[in-house]
């Protein structure tokens, strides 16, 4: 609502109000912005709260290879902590240390059994009063014919590697 | 007289206003360093047991082996056996692969009622506590005493561990992949 002329006109009192606000508005003010960090603070704590919920501390984590994108499965359990064998397009992978080209060792797999056999020697070497576990994580491109992989798992238990660990991606499935 | 500690009567205002600055760079931080330590992707693994054919001995008489062998990518054969004699076989056919395994899923519910097993109390032990997922695994294990699943050409990984997958949903606990020497046709 406007204040017009015509009703200060009998109301010397408002008159002097509006002309008193007037002259206080001309002068100038030091522009002093506040800004609302409210909003921010709620929005980074609930940022935390949820990374800490899905932060796992857990030492055994996989590392995926380049070039392998696991199968899904609902029924994985917790992997454990052992020898990582990758298969993928890229070749054949012993900790991370490529042993040779699929077909390659598949045709001739001494390189694969070689390696295999100097981890265990290693292991054995470390653990002198333990029986040798001879466990093994498979990590194998989903997309790799599954007769190759089991041509592999074949290969393991000839060193003793007779526990193999599938390394799946958890959730979803058919 | 007036005291010494009155200050003339003039009182200070108290500065209520809390320093939110070092609480956000503090939070940041820690935004920071779990964005970098976040596991998006939850790996897990599946054990399997042998990679050949079981000798292990069956724990009852009248256990039965599971055989799972795949025809091609579209058609997956499962069956029954005791004492090397087919005790009940199925077929499952899909459009594609992931058809192919739904229709294996329903399947196999048929033949583990035919081998007496209730499947509507596998599925509910499968998703309750350890205590009683435990006990209908060994109730399953003394029933079906290993799952081996042969590959083919054509087949892969990612269908297979799909079958392997069902079968640990159902408690079937002993699987085995049978090796497939020289397969024609192999990359």
């Amino acid at each position: 609502m406007k204040l017009g002329a015509q009703l200060l006109a009998d109301r010397p009192f408002e008159h002097f109000l509006v002309a008193r606000n007037r002259k206080r508005s001309s002068t100038k003010k030091n522009l002093i912005i506040g800004l609302t960090l409210t909003s921010m603070v709620d929005m980074f704590s609930l940022l935390v709260i949820f990374l800490l919920q899905t932060f796992s501390a857990s030492p055994e984590m996989l590392v995926v290879g380049k070039g392998v994108t696991l199968p899904v499965s609902t029924s994985a359990v917790e992997p454990k902590d052992a020898l990582v064998l990758a298969v993928s397009s890229e070749g054949v992978f012993l900790d991370q240390k490529r042993v040779g080209d699929v077909n390659e060792l598949l045709v001739n797999p001494e390189p694969l059994m070689l390696a295999l056999e100097k981890f265990k020697e290693r292991w054995m070497q470390s653990h002198p009063t333990e029986a040798f576990k001879g466990e093994v994580t498979l990590q194998a491109d989903r997309a790799l014919p599954s007769t190759t992989i089991s041509q592999f798992m074949a290969l393991l238990p000839g060193q003793s590697y007779g526990s193999i660990q599938l390394a799946v991606i958890s959730g979803g499935g058919v | 007289m007036i005291s010494g500690s009155q200050h003339g009567g003039r009182r200070r205002s108290l500065d209520s206003e809390v320093n939110l600055v070092p609480f956000i760079d503090l939070l940041s931080m820690c935004i920071c360093f779990l964005l970098m330590t976040a596991v998006w992707i939850q790996i897990g693994t599946l054990q399997v047991k042998q990679s050949h054919g079981t000798d292990a001995a069956a724990p009852a008489a009248q256990s039965l082996d599971l055989e799972v062998k795949f025809v091609n990518s579209l058609s997956i054969e499962g069956s029954l056996k005791q004492k090397n004699k087919v005790f009940y076989k199925f077929t499952a056919n899909g459009a594609d692969s992931q058809a192919a395994l739904e229709e294996f899923r329903s399947q196999l519910g048929g033949a583990l009622a035919k081998a007496g097993l209730n499947t509507l109390a596998i599925e509910q032990a499968a998703k309750a506590g350890a205590a009683q997922r435990n006990e209908m695994t060994k109730t399953v294990s003394d029933r079906i005493a290993t799952g081996m699943i042969t590959p083919t050409t054509g087949v892969d990984y990612g269908q297979m561990v799909g079958v392997m997958d069902i079968l640990r949903n159902h408690l079937i606990a002993n699987l085995g992949v049978v090796p497939v020497k020289n397969p024609g046709g192999s990359k």
